[in-house]
């Protein structure tokens, strides 16, 4: 008769990672790859679901670059077609098609006047 | 002859925010090529299985739909319906009554039904094809050349070196009328046995120096072969648009006839 005993036991261990869920998640753009696994109609349904009358989808004509999503603060501010020129020539030396980008996009205006003293 | 003898009434459908893999299953399930896409009653589109084998399949089904089908009623011209989807990048087209969904029309349907009305022997269409262009053109006020071309003493040629060669003269000249007929403006059909009918908008010049082309005698083996043909140019035919495509034809015949009895050249000849 043996006397060890069998021991038999499952053990699970819980990893909790808890930060806040930004809104939107986002950011200011994204630019979708013309295979991404998001398109952009699932892109603007989905900032329109969570940040309403916010965005702006804007369909581009190239290769690698299907869509780009935009924060209308942002088309404000600067002309739509300088905003893509500049947007399109720093993410197609790094997208692929199969790409979707986030992006932090901010504008600092800096003005420096000259007035006539009394 | 119109589409609503050759769609398809039984249509599958998908909402827009479905993914590609769902639309993937439910063509298999539904043993389809095609969706119609409708979000809330109202038709947004078509999506193919084509478009769900270049989309990821994670994307939803508004960012794979290639474009916007077609929408024509269901009393539409199959030759009309073909010419409209022959410029049209899509595989099907949607039949509506007013806003309502009633069936698809799938290109390869029209294909085949237009391939029913294709002459195996020379690949030219067949007489209902010049009726509707005739027809068409009429209803629409749009004067045109009309010309009926018989082959002189066919019965003959086929009589003295077999109805196989009688078939090689059919093809040959046929293949010559098909290269005359180039034009956009220009339609051509074999009508029937050796005679052929076509209907062209080109200037008047062009068209005399097809008939005199046509009417000039070619050999094929060694055998002289002529042709009658009788115009009727609507461009200067009083009252033309009175006429039914019927009477027009029935006058370009008889103009090849009456051709033919002065016709100076021998029957045939070896």
């Amino acid at each position: 008769m043996s006397s060890e005993k069998n021991v038999y036991s499952r053990k699970a261990t819980l990893s909790l990672k808890i930060s806040e869920f930004e809104v939107p998640p986002m950011q200011d753009m994204l630019i979708i790859g013309r295979k991404a696994p998001i398109g952009p109609e699932a892109v603007r349904r989905m900032a329109e679901a969570l940040s309403p009358e916010q965005f702006t989808l804007i369909k581009m004509d190239h290769p690698k670059i299907e869509a780009v999503l935009l924060r209308n603060t942002l088309l404000q501010m600067l002309d739509e077609k300088l905003l893509m020129k500049i947007v399109l020539e720093e993410s197609e030396r790094m997208i692929s098609d199969s790409m979707v980008l986030r992006s932090e996009l901010k504008i600092a205006v800096s003005i420096q006047r000259e007035v006539d003293l009394l | 002859m119109t589409i609503s003898e050759i769609m398809t009434t039984s249509v599958s459908t998908i909402t827009s925010g479905k993914s590609v893999s769902y639309a993937a299953e439910q063509m298999n399930e539904c043993n389809t090529r095609w969706l119609v896409v409708i979000d809330h009653g109202v038709v947004m589109g078509v999506v193919t299985s084509r478009d769900v084998l270049s989309a990821h399949p994670n994307r939803i089904v508004a960012d794979a739909m290639s474009g916007y089908p077609s929408r024509f009623s269901a009393d539409l011209n199959v030759w009309e319906a073909h010419s409209y989807l022959q410029e049209d990048n899509g595989e099907v087209a949607l039949i509506m009554d007013g806003e309502r969904l009633i069936g698809v029309l799938t290109k390869e349907a029209v294909r085949m039904k237009i391939a029913e009305f294709i002459d195996p022997l020379t690949g030219l269409y067949e007489a209902p094809y010049i009726q509707y262009v005739g027809e068409q053109f009429l209803k629409e006020n749009i004067p045109f050349h009309l010309l009926f071309i018989d082959l002189n003493d066919f019965g003959q040629i086929n009589k003295k070196h077999g109805h196989p060669f009688g078939d090689d003269v059919i093809r040959r000249y046929s293949s010559v009328l098909a290269s005359l007929a180039s034009e956009k403006g220009d339609h051509l059909c074999r009508y029937a046995g050796d005679e052929f009918v076509m209907i062209s908008t080109a200037e008047e010049d062009q068209v005399q120096k097809g008939i005199a082309l046509l009417t000039q005698p070619t050999h094929i083996r060694n055998v002289r072969i002529s042709a009658a043909v009788g115009h009727v140019n609507g461009y200067e035919e009083p009252d033309f648009f009175s006429y039914s495509l019927r009477d027009l034809m029935e006058k370009a015949s008889l103009e090849s006839s009456a051709a033919k009895l002065q016709n100076d050249y021998p029957t045939f000849a070896t």
